[in-house]
């Protein structure tokens, strides 16, 4: 459903964004979207980018990130980093990555 | 014009927000959870039979559902007249055929639960904290007022009965909580719209967040009876009722109108 590959071939636009100082070291691992993750609150093309969050126990992969005003879980074809911008369909919202005060990703609203 | 999926999270924000708000974006969205559910529900979803005081304590929280959506359906449509641009109008159009959607589901549910008079009598009915929250809110609509119609409808109530419809889905029949998960997935949009659209207006102008306290202040008291009444008819676990306003307030929180 969510395996992570790399490819050389897939140009990514916003491979340089993310945290000054952080994009250093390690390439970001890249992850193939599965078609069908059961969501099915958007247009088909593009409910691969979404998935239903499963509560508190639900562990997020590297490209994935909770929207906290709909609390969908999304989720990108690249390994998600601070500073990173991503769109929540569902409720219409833009969001930045950030690393939370618990040491994970989250990502806060930009209006 | 939408762009290719596999660009979603690089894309251009004005880009984003005109797909998402267009007739087309909404047109594509429901039928992926509509289609092939007359009235929200599966045909072949089981009906349960349901012991007398389940049943009553049903309707009754069905029939303050019933206000809440045609609250929403006056207010979205009565908004299209002054909302301050085409995006705005159109989401709003779609918003009013959601909510409209939604009242028609909830009476035919209770056609399906036996009650005979459900469409005349929803209001006597009704938790009348609500009943209250709809007069104010439907005020704001008549008085032309866009900040605080957009706060009331999309951000109180939207987050209000998408909080209640997710716990009331776990302990209901099959056939409510198909319905009523159906209902949750078009108020996602309705609550994202609301929080958004006044975060932008927000931004251009932080003074207003003044006058969305006041209103909140005045708004509060009947948000809380409403959601205390749903919850002791609906017998939540003690545990669950502090989730029930958290949407809410965390909606406010990112918005900076918290208390």
């Amino acid at each position: 459903m969510n395996e992570p590959v790399r490819t050389s071939a897939d140009f990514d636009p916003a491979e340089g964004a993310g945290e000054p100082g952080n994009t250093a070291s390690a390439p970001r691992r890249r992850f193939v979207l599965a078609d069908d993750t059961g969501f099915d609150e958007v247009p088909a093309k593009y409910r691969r980018f979404y998935r239903r969050w499963q509560g508190p126990a639900d562990e997020l992969e590297p490209n994935e990130v909770l929207c906290p005003v709909c609390k969908v879980v999304i989720r990108s074809a690249r390994e998600l980093r601070p500073g990173d911008r991503v769109y929540c369909m569902p409720c219409m919202s833009r969001l930045e990555v950030v690393r939370g005060a618990s040491g994970r990703l989250e990502a806060i609203v930009r209006y | 014009m939408a762009l290719d999926a596999g660009e979603l999270h690089t894309r251009e924000h004005a880009g984003f927000l005109a797909e998402v708000h267009s007739f087309e974006f909404w047109f594509q969205s429901v039928e992926g959870y509509l289609h092939g559910r007359p009235h929200g529900i599966s045909p072949d979803t089981p009906t349960l039979e349901l012991a007398p005081a389940r049943r009553e304590a049903l309707v009754a929280t069905l029939s303050t559902y019933c206000v809440g959506e045609v609250a929403a359906l006056e207010g979205a449509s009565g908004m299209i007249g002054f909302a301050p641009n085409r995006q705005c109008k159109i989401f709003l159009a779609t918003q009013a055929v959601d909510e409209a959607r939604h009242l028609e589901v909830l009476l035919h549910r209770l056609a399906e639960l036996g009650v005979e008079d459900a469409e005349a009598r929803f209001e006597t009915r009704s938790n009348r904290h609500l009943l209250a929250f709809r007069d104010t809110l439907l005020r704001h609509v008549a008085a032309k007022d866009w900040l605080a119609s957009v706060f009331a409808q999309n951000v109180i109530l939207e987050s209000m009965e998408f909080a209640a419809f997710q716990s009331h889905m776990r302990t209901a029949d099959p056939r409510t909580a198909e319905m009523l998960g159906g209902i949750l997935k078009d108020e996602r949009r309705h609550m994202g719209f609301g929080e958004n659209d006044l975060g932008r207006y927000l931004a251009r102008q932080p003074e207003a967040r003044q006058r969305l306290r006041e209103i909140k202040q005045a708004l509060d008291p009947l948000v809380l009876a409403t959601f205390e009444e749903s919850m002791t008819q609906l017998a939540l676990p003690a545990s669950e009722r502090p989730e029930l306003g958290r949407l809410y307030l965390e909606s406010v929180a990112r918005l900076g109108i918290g208390s």
